[in-house]
């Protein structure tokens, strides 16, 4: 019992803010409960920060440690604030990055956050710089190149995760003829610890996944931030599709195959924390033939399955599919589908197997719910132990794919397909935020929405629920019921991420606010050409009236 | 304008009539620029970006967006990444989008390519295998930038060894030694300022430029990293075609 106890607490962030799931287990869930379901319709303005980084959407979740906030722009402008009063104590600018491939992710602006530790604080850049600043004063401490964007229409928006003496980041470019990789850095002086390559190479185990010479640009990117069980001394990581993202006759091998294909693209995998040594892992979606990835957050906690208590992660990918594993062994325990419009798949069997697979066909333009956008986006579900729900933003977006059947150019756009967003009939709400649980696949709640969600989750131990829509409008529901408690106008459309905090015992949230006007944000913006998303790049603070000191 | 002028200028098209280059245009503008994240086919309203079809553009506004890019947005410039045929054609079925029915091509359509010598078989072997990714940081690449690809550690390369047994014997005098905190390493010094010393650490790869206080560090000349490791993944075959694109490319 001393074991999942240990991981029940290690998931709840406190006073500080420390990374960018919160803790290292991803829950994004703040044991604070100052602000409550019974006083959170008086939050109010604390202080407001506008980075003058104007671009696009704020996206980052900002990190907290001891009354400073370190908050990233997509840009990477980096500022250090004083959490309490939103002074500014000092700003690092990043110098504009030389272009890369033209039309790859590498030239959209983004960045979602930054990890200190060891007196560091430590982001990547959009051309593949992982930069360490001296946390004290800002000044540049190390940097090192992780790819040369020139070549490889890669680039770094993840957050890097810290494990131990090390910082391990991911990095975009799987939907370009690019070979997806995790590297791993010293903390301290930036020199390389180790590479774990997505597909592995010629001789490895698994590279016979691959048709011929396909594994060279067969994608996988693991683009965003991994979670870390230092019990287990296992870092967990979500990767990427498989390049060329909706046509596979180039590299699927086998087609009679329904497991292990193009491995390890849209899986979960354990990597050994001090090496980088695969452990185990978990192909989540075989031949991903719709840009569904498996890139998300990884939700590590313990519960009751079936009687008994087991380490368990919680991961969803963008077709909605949730999947629980065992996280010492990535045996499937069970899955459960947030997406109420999907017909990619008729279903899964009792052990994990897609059924009933819709693909893309070559020369015919099709028909898939949900979209390459997701039923959810990047931005991170939340965990409370409290109700012991997921809470998750989910969209119902459909999209019409016409593939064709290019051959890969290294660094260059490798999706073959063009995939325009449609909205799916008979319906007047295009999300909702729901709770699941776990365990059980069972939804609690669900609160509708007009339009998308596309910013991330934060639960509170004062039974809170917080996220932003793309109106501007911040809003609180009730963990339990999904009742709408409050809300207030920001400005700006939500694409980035909540935390809280406290400073001398007052508790915070802070929203970052700027709508997306590219991929994924403005895609959604495109579905509903009425509406004025507002862009933007300012942080904003709340606290309850009187509650200082 | 100059640009979009001397852009239009040195593209050369095969003998192709205005149908065929808009065809042509149209395949490019599928690829580059209709994924869904962006624009949509025939310039349609559905990814993130505007529509751009009948919004009334001139073929000049056409080609200098596509040329330079629209900045602070995720409109790239094109102008150094796409070959100037596809600029072209692009262009010009953009243009056609926008009512332009018989869009200009440049006056040389139809003239023979320009004599950029080819390289040969070996030195366009070469050519990859400078920054062959599947090398991970143990390429050239790593360190050198040659042509518009790679990272610019070390200074432009002025001196193409002879062979590869040049190569690898080649001593590197920028190389010097740097203490910090009792632990000596390799570096190539980048500054040194009154408030900060920065260096590339030499010690592993991929190089890592640090900035230290001045009073932390203490440097002396030579050390004992070798050129010879840093392409220990190279066959001597690689490396004689490595060293007949460098010839190549930098007569």
């Amino acid at each position: 019992m001393a074991a999942f106890c240990q991981a029940q607490d290690a998931g709840a962030t406190h006073a500080d803010w420390l990374h960018y799931g919160g803790t290292p287990f991803s829950w994004r869930y703040s044991a604070l409960d100052q602000i409550n379901t019974a006083n959170v319709q008086n939050l109010v303005p604390a202080w407001i920060f506008q980075t003058g980084d104007y671009v696009e959407n704020l996206q980052a979740t900002p990190i907290v440690v001891g009354g400073v906030m370190y908050l990233i722009t997509p840009r990477a402008q980096v500022f250090a604030l004083d959490a309490a009063a939103g002074k500014m104590i000092w700003h690092y600018r990043w110098p504009a990055p030389r272009l890369g491939a033209p039309g790859t992710i590498a030239d959209f602006n983004g960045n979602r956050g930054l990890a200190v530790s060891a007196g560091k604080v430590i982001f990547g850049t959009a051309d593949n710089y992982l930069v360490a600043l001296d946390q004290k004063t800002g000044q540049e401490a190390w940097r090192v190149s992780v790819d040369d964007t020139k070549q490889c229409g890669c680039s770094i928006t993840a957050a890097p995760l810290v494990v131990k003496d090390k910082v391990v980041v991911g990095g975009n470019g799987g939907d370009a003829a690019h070979r997806g990789y995790l590297t791993a850095f010293n903390i301290n002086n930036g020199r390389l610890a180790w590479r774990w390559y997505v597909i592995p190479g010629p001789g490895e185990k698994g590279n016979e996944t691959w048709k011929g010479d396909s594994w060279k640009f067969g994608g996988g990117a693991p683009w965003l931030t991994g979670s870390f069980d230092p019990d287990l001394n296992l870092i967990y990581w979500g990767t990427g599709n498989a390049a060329s993202d909706f046509f596979d006759a180039d590299r699927v091998p086998d087609k009679t195959k329904n497991r292990d294909i193009n491995l390890y693209t849209a899986s979960v995998v354990a990597l050994d924390a001090d090496t980088g040594k695969l452990r185990w892992h978990y192909q989540e979606v075989p031949d991903d033939l719709w840009d569904f990835d498996s890139a998300y957050e990884v939700l590590l906690m313990d519960r009751q399955v079936r009687g008994r208590m087991r380490k368990i992660l919680v991961h969803m990918n963008k077709s909605g599919l949730t999947f629980v594993l065992d996280r010492t062994t990535g045996e499937y325990l069970g899955s459960f589908n947030v997406a109420e419009v999907f017909n990619w798949i008729a279903g899964v069997t009792e052990n994990g197997t897609l059924v009933g697979r819709n693909e893309p066909q070559l020369g015919k333009t099709g028909l898939f719910c949900p979209s390459a956008a997701g039923a959810k986006s990047w931005n991170s579900t939340s965990y409370s132990p409290r109700t012991g729900f997921l809470y998750a933003p989910v969209n119902e977006i459909c999209e019409n794919v016409t593939s064709n059947d290019d051959k890969p150019k290294e660094g260059r756009t490798y999706m073959n397909g063009a995939f325009p967003m449609v909205l799916p009939p008979n319906r007047n709400t295009y999300s909702h935020v729901d709770a699941w649980d776990p365990v059980t696949g069972k939804r609690a709640w669900s609160y509708p929405y007009r339009f998308v969600l596309l910013s991330s989750m934060l639960s509170t131990a004062g039974d809170v629920v917080f996220t932003g829509d793309p109106e501007g409008n911040f809003f609180a529901l009730n963990a339990r019921t999904g009742t709408r408690l409050w809300s207030f106008q920001t400005g700006a459309g939500h694409r980035g991420a909540a935390v809280s905090y406290s400073v001398n015992v007052r508790q915070y949230i802070a929203t970052t606010t700027g709508w997306q006007q590219t991929v994924v944000g403005g895609g959604a913006l495109g579905l509903f050409p009425q509406e004025n998303w507002r862009q933007g790049s300012t942080l904003v603070v709340f606290a309850l009236p009187g509650a200082s000191k | 304008m100059t640009l979009v002028v001397l852009l239009l200028a040195a593209a050369v098209l095969p003998a192709q009539t205005v149908q065929d280059v808009v065809r042509h245009g149209e395949d490019v503008f599928a690829k580059t620029c209709a994924s869904g994240y962006c624009h949509a086919a025939k310039g349609a309203v559905a990814g993130g970006a505007p529509r751009l079809a009948a919004r009334g553009f001139s073929q000049e506004y056409i080609a200098n967006t596509v040329a330079r890019g629209i900045a602070g947005t995720a409109m790239p410039a094109f102008g150094e990444n796409l070959p100037p045929a596809d600029m072209v054609a692009v262009i010009a079925y953009v243009a056609t989008l926008n009512g332009i029915d018989r869009p200009s091509l440049p006056a040389r359509l139809g003239a023979p390519a320009p004599a950029a010598a080819p390289l040969s078989p070996e030195a366009t072997r070469g050519r990859e295998l400078f920054s062959d990714a599947t090398r991970g940081f143990g390429r050239c690449s790593t360190c050198h930038e040659v042509n518009g690809i790679g990272i610019p550690v070390s200074t432009a390369i002025a001196k193409i060894p002879a062979d590869p047994a040049a190569l690898k014997a080649l001593t590197t005098p920028g190389v010097s030694s740097a203490t910090i905190d009792g632990e000596t390493m390799p570096i190539l010094m980048i500054a040194r300022r009154a408030q900060s010393v920065s260096f590339y650490d030499l010690t592993s790869v991929s190089p890592v430029l640090r900035t230290v206080a001045p009073a932390s560090v203490q440097t002396r000349d030579g050390s004992n990293w070798r050129h010879a490791s840093a392409i220990a993944s190279y066959s001597e075959t690689d490396l004689a075609a490595i060293l007949a694109y460098l010839r190549a490319v930098t007569r």
